[in-house]
């Protein structure tokens, strides 16, 4: 380890960062807090004046949190059954919870638009069993843009719990066993206590990425369920009402830094 | 181990994945269909929508965009970011951590706060041409990527086989060329891939980046989206998965990227 | 009446059986070890006992009750661990009460009960100590405690001393025979040490590829070996026409001295004795002698039918 400082490896991309990331954004939030030049909080009155916008946020966080929730029920016994798969099975479905990651999210969205389309599978069900008379409208509600960010997040959750799994210690589960505890016991008492770490990490991961997601809400949700994201976007390309974005652009920040303090909290 | 794994456990486990890939199945299905209009399941089938994805221009133009900007701005993020690799692994000093926190940052911020940031200083404020803002834009989000991935091979390999070099009589410089990169061949190519798929599939930045002519192509399938209903979208989404599929294959065979990842 | 009882025991592991046919049988009160080399199917056997591991066919009896399907955390049994599992996020205290909690077992008699235990095994002033504050003999001792404290109807121990240093295992050997005594527990004990198996148990069941070689008291296999195999296993170096001799049988002399010829391989001071690898017409030999020979030296060696203990025959 040498003590210098390398500059001139750090200065370039500390610049590009600084330059076109950095002051960019805090001119951005900046401008959330300057009324007519003068410092204020008058574009946040303005803005949760409107109870629509107070509805989108709260939307936002509800949707946020379910998605979280279940992603945590679903992926805990899923990545307890994963961690005792032998290899060679192990890396294929590795690969198979990794895989969708690196797929666009408007491939993996348009999925759920063939499903809950109007002319889309659930219809077709639905109608064909006779269950409804005609197809009803699935799309561009809450329910569609919940199973869309849901699916779209859910390997951050598996990833995280499979990684927190794997690192405890060899024998527990079985010493728990030999000691009288069911399964329930088990999870409750030793595996969730030990791995409470990653299901934190994969908590904030998914919750951050529904908050900030702006694909699936947008092709699933469209005009009529805007989450925060698609909001900002219709403030500035439909309203043109940049400070209302800027204002928006601040909640989804603070939100995000606020929801990632309180989860480290938690975890101590 | 014939330790049972519970079947309710298998269960949420099958559940779980038939969730994460189902979607995979319905796009292919989808996307060889041949009707009017989208519907599911498909009434024929055939490679008539694959065939009409050649012809729209748009998507033509937008793909070679999004090829151009990804490469550009992958080469570049390696470019700015494996210096800042090197210097954050075989340096010790003050403010490290300080700037680790800094080149997370695009991380964290939602994208679309960036896009807007960017859209204006660099459109409004600047004019710069479309072109060149998506790449910047692009390089700016990818460098976090390619210092993490980078820094996670740097920190195995130890550094006195940099020293090692230079007492033999080479420059840093060469000890870097010879002895470092060659041994992190892989976790650059790994932090390459991710570069450059995170590029493609970015799309919040480059909603506000592109501009008329210019486009990267998930911008134009939003668009195209917004008005039509026919398969197209499920044939293109179909290439993308199985590009996106041979790419990563293809990568992970040759060099073996997917302990970085 | 048998306390324990394993018939016909057939256990597979992945697709190959690691035990076959096992027929075995523990008294109460006794002190019973499984030896023999990695992969023999003594932990296999160990964690099919505790419920850990599904059995292909056969019985499991115990007491007279037939657990061969039962739930593993119904079986009441005390499993001690090589890797010890004690759960890193409880106290030495919160270990030892984790089953009595599971019983819902009043506050009262649970402070009492662990107290007890923990006093057992020495560890009195320890129990809000965690596990990654506890040495690894401390660890074996709350790992034990956690086990007793439970009065299970018989305990396992899987290799629980084989990660001490040599002066601990010594030490703990005699505790963990002391409180089997005193508690009179059943105890079926898993090594692949040979001096632990014999100085701690009352039988000794040999095991190699998932079968049975011998069962029988540490006497008995020690002088009369039913199998070569038992017999090199149990340090019987020198095995020729079903006769075995242990090296400290073999004298090595100067050549010419009664028996038979043969030149100095290697040899090896160990102390107390000096072990000579000799060379012979009948094959190697490993034998002790006097310390001034040397590697190439002609010797001779004394292979004395008499001392030696004859394979398979049990008196």
């Amino acid at each position: 380890m040498r003590a210098r400082v390398p500059w001139w490896l750090l200065l370039p991309a500390l610049l590009l960062v600084g330059a076109f990331f950095v002051l960019p954004v805090l001119a951005l939030l900046a401008g959330a807090f300057k009324v007519d030049g003068v410092l204020g909080l008058g574009h946040f009155t303005a803005f949760f004046n409107e109870p629509l916008h107070a509805q989108v946020y709260w939307r936002t966080l509800r949707i946020a949190g379910l998605a979280t929730l279940v992603s945590a029920v679903v992926c805990y016994p899923a990545a307890m059954a994963m961690v005792k798969v032998p290899p060679p099975w192990r890396g294929l479905l590795t690969a198979l919870v990794i895989l969708p990651l690196m797929v666009s999210p408007i491939a993996r969205t348009y999925a759920w638009i063939v499903l809950l389309g109007r002319n889309g599978f659930a219809n077709t069900l639905l109608v064909g069993s006779g269950v409804i008379s005609e197809p009803t409208t699935l799309l561009f509600t809450e329910g569609a843009v919940f199973l869309g960010l849901l699916q779209l997040m859910m390997p951050l959750m598996m990833l995280s719990l499979v990684s927190a799994l794997e690192n405890l210690p060899a024998d527990v589960l079985a010493a728990a066993q030999t000691l009288g505890a069911n399964r329930w016991q088990t999870f409750t008492r030793v595996v969730l206590p030990l791995t409470q770490e990653g299901l934190i990490v994969g908590g904030t991961l998914v919750f951050t990425g529904c908050v900030t997601a702006y694909i699936t809400p947008a092709l699933l949700g469209g005009p009529k369920v805007l989450l925060l994201e698609t909001l900002l976007y219709q403030k500035v390309n439909v309203a043109g009402d940049i400070p209302a974005a800027s204002v928006i652009a601040v909640l989804l920040l603070v939100t995000t830094i606020a929801v990632n303090q309180a989860l480290k909290r938690v975890a101590r | 181990m014939n330790n049972g794994i519970s079947r309710s456990a298998l269960c949420m486990l099958v559940l779980a994945l038939v969730f994460l890939l189902g979607p995979f199945v319905v796009i292919f299905v989808a996307g060889f269909s041949a009707d009017e209009t989208l519907a599911f399941p498909p009434k024929s089938y055939g490679l008539r929508w694959v065939v009409y994805l050649f012809t729209v221009e748009a998507f033509q133009r937008s793909f070679v965009t999004s090829l151009l900007v990804g490469a550009g701005s992958t080469v570049a993020a390696l470019a700015f970011g494996v210096p800042v690799a090197y210097a954050l692994s075989r340096f010790d000093f003050a403010g490290k951590d300080a700037i680790k926190s800094v080149l997370t940052l695009p991380l964290i911020v939602p994208g679309i706060i960036v896009g807007l940031a960017l859209l204006d200083l660099m459109v409004l404020a600047y004019a710069l041409p479309v072109t060149w803002g998506l790449l910047i834009g692009h390089t700016t989000l990818l460098v976090p990527y390619t210092v993490r991935v980078v820094s996670a091979s740097l920190a195995n390999l130890r550094s006195d086989i940099d020293d090692a070099a230079v007492t033999l009589g080479a420059t840093r410089l060469q000890a870097f060329f010879k002895v470092v990169l060659p041994n992190i061949r892989g976790g650059v190519a790994a932090a390459a891939v991710l570069a450059f798929i995170t590029s493609f599939n970015q799309v919040p930045v480059s909603l506000f980046l592109t501009g008329p002519g210019v486009s990267t192509l998930p911008i134009e399938m939003m668009a195209y989206m917004e008005t039509s209903y026919d398969p197209s979208i499920a044939a293109l989404s179909t290439l993308l998965v199985l590009f996106t599929i041979v790419l990563v294959a293809f990568t992970e065979k040759l060099l073996g990227i997917s302990k970085y990842v | 009446m048998s306390y324990l009882s394993l018939e016909k025991l057939n256990i597979a592991y992945g697709r190959a059986a690691a035990v076959h046919d096992l027929d075995l049988v523990v008294g109460r009160g006794e002190l019973v070890s499984l030896l023999g080399p990695s992969g023999c199917g003594k932990t296999t056997t160990m964690r099919a006992i505790a419920g850990l591991l599904k059995t292909t066919s056969g019985r499991i009896v115990l007491d007279g009750d037939d657990i061969t399907t039962r739930p593993a955390h119904q079986r009441r049994l005390g499993l001690v661990f090589q890797s010890y599992a004690l759960f890193p996020h409880l106290s030495a205290f919160e270990n030892v009460a984790f089953g009595l909690r599971l019983q819902k077992v009043a506050a009262a008699e649970l402070q009492q009960r662990v107290d007890a235990a923990l006093a057992s095994v020495g560890l009195s002033g320890f129990a809000e100590r965690l596990p990654a504050r506890l040495s690894g003999g401390q660890q074996q001792r709350v790992a034990l405690a956690r086990a007793i404290v439970l009065k299970p109807r018989l305990l396992l121990l899987d290799e629980p001393l084989s990660n001490l240093d040599a002066k601990l295992r010594v030490e703990m050997r005699a505790e963990l025979r002391r409180i089997q005594r005193e508690l009179g527990i059943t105890m079926l004990y898993v090594t692949h040490d040979q001096d632990e198996a014999l100085s701690l148990s009352d039988r000794i069941v040999i095991l190699r590829d998932g079968r049975i070689e011998q069962d029988a008291t540490p006497e008995q296999l020690y002088h009369h070996p039913a199998t070569a195999f038992v017999a090199s296993f149990m340090g019987y170096d020198n095995l020729f026409d079903n006769l075995a001799w242990r090296p400290g049988q073999v004298a090595v002399r100067a050549a010419g001295e009664p028996g038979e010829a043969g030149t100095v391989k290697a040899r090896s001071y160990l102390g107390e004795r000096v072990e000579y690898l000799v060379d012979t017409a009948r094959g190697a030999v490993k034998g002790v002698g006097a310390g001034h020979f040397n590697e190439g030296d002609r010797v001779s060696v004394l292979l004395d039918p008499a001392l030696a203990a004859r394979i398979g025959v049990s008196r």
